[in-house]
């Protein structure tokens, strides 16, 4: 019998995965496309992407576009890796 | 999604998982009015080219093709100016992007090296505008474009071997077969549906 692999604490959690669901579709995304998409608030989010940001996991990039700053944010190599081994674990867990 | 910290279950991380990639969706719309714009741009000065060679003796007909250099500045200052807007890129929206970009270097390479060849610069330009046309299609998972691609095929296959006057409306009709017509349908779709991931 294969062994249970532990989640990732970091990422099983319902706001940090969303965010990182998101992210793993796409190239960049915006604070409010984040925002919009998880239905978080600004604070609950902010502190979630500082989170993800702080372990590697994601990277953060600030820009100024019209008029406005703008947070963009895209999923990092090793946040990739620890999401498809997450998803594998979970696999596992299911059994699926 | 309030409770930051809350433990899930595993078939609720499944759920989360599957519902937030089912989200991620892009609007395509951008992409109708470019196509949109260069059909009827191509398909005004193409006809007209084609109109003056037959029915006048004007032999500077090709001046018309000059109404496309603002109409680069247009198309990229549109792109510019969304793209500062957009709040997502997809790995699907920057292929679209650098493909057409490298059409673009591709044309202007072609019409400063090759301007003399004017009486056969159709047939090459369907084989050159053919290929992100298709890449397009398939980026957007829109058959339409991709059919669009393969009428310019065949009309430069036509215009090559069919004679000039086969040749000067080969132009016209793809653009009509390969731009306006997806375009308008692109659009149509774009305004109540949009494609995942492109």
């Amino acid at each position: 019998m294969t062994p249970f692999r532990e989640l990732d604490p970091l990422l099983h959690s319902q706001l940090r995965l969303a965010i990182m669901s998101v992210l793993i579709s796409v190239d960049s995304a915006g604070f409010s496309y984040l925002r919009e998409k998880t239905e978080a608030t600004a604070g609950n989010l902010s502190v979630q992407i500082g989170k993800l940001k702080d372990a590697g996991y994601i990277s953060v990039s600030k820009s100024f576009g019209e008029s406005y700053p703008q947070t963009m944010c895209s999923i990092t190599d090793l946040g990739r890796k620890k999401f498809a081994e997450y998803v594998t674990a979970l696999g596992d867990y299911l059994k699926i | 999604m309030e409770n930051e910290e809350k433990m899930m279950t595993g078939e609720e991380s499944l759920s989360v998982i599957t519902e937030m990639i089912y989200k991620t969706r892009v609007s395509i719309t951008q992409s109708s009015f470019h196509l949109l714009f260069w059909g009827w741009l191509i398909f005004a000065c193409s006809l007209s080219e084609f109109l003056i060679w037959k029915l006048t003796n004007w032999t500077n007909a090709w001046y018309v093709w000059l109404f496309v250099i603002p109409g680069v500045f247009v198309s990229l200052i549109y792109g510019f100016v969304k793209g500062k807007r957009e709040r997502v890129f997809t790995y699907g929206t920057s292929i679209h992007v650098f493909t057409w970009l490298s059409f673009l270097v591709s044309s202007v390479i072609f019409f400063i090296v090759f301007p003399m060849e004017s009486e056969s610069v159709s047939k090459y330009m369907l084989l050159i505008a053919a290929m992100p046309l298709f890449i397009s299609g398939v980026v957007l998972r829109f058959r339409p474009l991709m059919w669009g691609a393969g009428a310019f095929w065949v009309l430069a296959l036509m215009a090559h071997f069919g004679g000039e006057t086969v040749s000067g409306l080969a132009m016209p009709v793809a653009m009509v077969v390969g731009y306006l017509i997806p375009g308008y349908l692109l659009r149509k779709r774009g305004s109540h549906d949009t494609f995942q991931g492109a």
